[in-house]
């Protein structure tokens, strides 16, 4: 095979093909760097390629293979191209966050901790990817990079903030991607590009060396075409780290071992659909989608959270102050160099009485307590990632079952009220004619392995799917 | 919370933070403002005790913890 066919395969197959030699690291990130020129012009989701670290990594790679060290042999993600949302650490380029300011920063000294754990995995990485500026937006039309559009319709929007992360992997470009979501920034752009992602639980991966938003809510976690790739990844991630204040110190529990048993698994769980806010707010596409995992999880049961509106006004208030209070020197002294699609959300940030943010965190809190009483009776919860499929580049308003509301800050609706409270999610590409919308598979904290088994079940069952985008 | 009760206070919190809003920004400014507002209503719709806590949790620093 070669490895331009590979390369539109999962990741756990480039491995394997590299351990059985069929091919050389450097073959398959050679045919990643051809693939990212070839479409990238028309998409737009890196701003920053690696091309001269990544061929010489591969290389070195390819020299331990020749000869014959076991230890490079056994590594998982042995030869895999990667990306990373530019809010990662790069050793040598500024970290941009999606902004101008931040072109003016000195070179990060070394990578962030999770390229690192990529690397050590055996990945390489090939460049930096485009982001909404400093992660606040559901659509990535960043103004100073242009926006990063949908592979599968050039004209849509790729979701955000993480929607480099997104295209990059729907494009073909690379089979893994990392990203951050703080209320939404993995699973939207997920959903609307029709590619696996992965928030994990908050506090579950360390932080250390990623450009913060919000630091009560951020998460970081990989984008995939395959769910086993996913749980590869995610284990690579692992591990407790005290350069994050936020990283809690938990044991290496890994999930993809344990995805062979996934269907016994699955079969085990105690499924439902969430209702009421995750319902109404949704277009009937996502209500489709919804209801295709759910007769093939064979889910029936409603389950409704109380007050998820106000759940979702907390985090949207903690977001607000926290983004706005880390960026407010900037925000004094270079305001005209912000993003105009947040700056003013940004300003208006600044100036939120401090009781609004303290009982919106009083809020979050409760909220959590409530949902955490739904999984005394199920094992995983369902959920539409984004109302609706991805819409047009450019779009200023969306009509939600009558409901006409502002399409960037909505787009993340469905997906916030679930990051406020930290809760793990795999989100699952589910198609709708031409264009995928994705189901949020919910479980209680620190259960990333159930959310990443019904991912799998759902895969070999053909539910869920991500194609490599045409791009004719 | 009315228009002229958040233009009063969006100037008034602008200026003790010493942060400037440029006249093309602040129509945007006192939108987004309303909007948290809104949000704020909500937050504070929902009866608490005292003894509910926050979602903010501090983690003291061990000797050698930090990074």
């Amino acid at each position: 095979m070669s490895a331009a066919t590979l390369l539109n395969g999962p990741a756990h197959a480039m491995a394997a093909a590299l351990r059985r030699r069929e091919l050389s690291a450097s073959a398959l990130v050679e045919a990643s760097l051809a693939r990212i020129d070839a479409t990238d012009g028309r998409v737009n989701a890196f701003t920053h390629r690696s091309a001269d670290r990544a061929l010489a990594r591969a290389a070195a790679l390819d020299a331990l293979l020749a000869a014959g060290d076991a230890a490079t042999q056994a590594l998982p993600l042995l030869g895999v191209p990667f990306a990373v949302k530019n809010l990662f650490d790069i050793e040598g380029i500024a970290t941009l966050a999606g902004s101008k300011i931040e072109r003016d920063a000195a070179p990060a000294v070394r990578d962030g901790l999770l390229v690192r754990r990529m690397e050590e995995a055996g990945a390489v990485l090939v460049g930096a990817l485009n982001m909404d500026e400093y992660a606040y937006g559901f659509t990535t039309e960043n103004s100073h990079e242009g926006p990063t559009r949908n592979p599968h319709d050039l004209s849509r929007i790729s979701g955000g903030s993480s929607g480099g992360s997104a295209a990059a992997v729907a494009a073909g470009q690379v089979p893994l991607t990392l990203g951050s979501d703080t209320n939404g920034s993995i699973r939207v752009p997920s959903s609307l590009c029709g590619v696996f992602g992965l928030k994990p639980t908050f506090g579950r991966l360390p932080r250390s060396g990623s450009y913060p938003f919000v630091a009560s809510l951020d998460h970081l976690g990989p984008f995939g075409r395959d769910a086993c790739d996913l749980a590869l990844a995610y284990d690579a991630l692992q591990g407790f780290d005290a350069g994050d204040p936020g990283c809690v110190a938990r044991p290496h529990e890994a999930a993809a071992s344990t995805l062979d048993d996934a269907a016994r698994m699955t079969r085990k769980l105690r499924i439902g659909i969430l209702g009421g806010w995750f319902h109404d707010l949704a277009l009937p596409e996502a209500r489709s989608a919804v209801a295709a995992v759910a007769a093939a999880l064979g889910a029936t049961q409603r389950v409704e959270w109380p007050e998820v509106a106000r759940g979702r006004a907390a985090a949207f208030l903690i977001t607000n102050a926290e983004g706005a209070a880390l960026h407010l020197p900037d925000l004094k002294t270079r305001a005209q160099d912000f993003e105009p699609l947040s700056r003013d959300r940004f300003l208006a940030g600044a100036l939120l009485p401090a009781p609004w943010v303290q009982q919106a965190q009083r809020v979050r809190h409760w909220f959590a307590r409530q949902a955490a009483r739904s999984f005394e009776d199920f094992d995983l919860l369902l959920a539409p990632a984004t109302p609706c499929v991805a819409p047009a580049i450019g779009t200023e308003w969306l009509d939600l079952n009558g409901q006409r509301l502002p399409a960037r800050p909505s787009l993340g609706l469905l997906a916030q009220p679930v990051s406020c409270i930290g809760l793990p999610v795999c989100t699952v590409p589910v198609w709708n004619g031409s264009l995928p919308v994705g189901v949020q598979l919910v479980a209680a904290p620190w259960r990333e392995d159930r959310v990443l088994a019904a991912a799998q079940v759902l895969q070999a069952a053909g539910v869920a799917r991500s194609p490599v985008a045409a791009l004719a | 919370m009315d228009d002229t009760t958040i233009a009063a206070h969006v100037d008034a919190a602008a200026a003790l933070l010493g942060l400037p809003l440029a006249p093309e920004h602040r129509p945007g400014v006192l939108m987004y403002f309303a909007l948290a507002a809104a949000m704020a209503e909500q937050v504070n719709g929902l009866t608490l005790t005292v003894h509910d806590e926050s979602g903010s949790h501090f983690v003291p620093v061990s000797p050698g913890g930090a990074a």
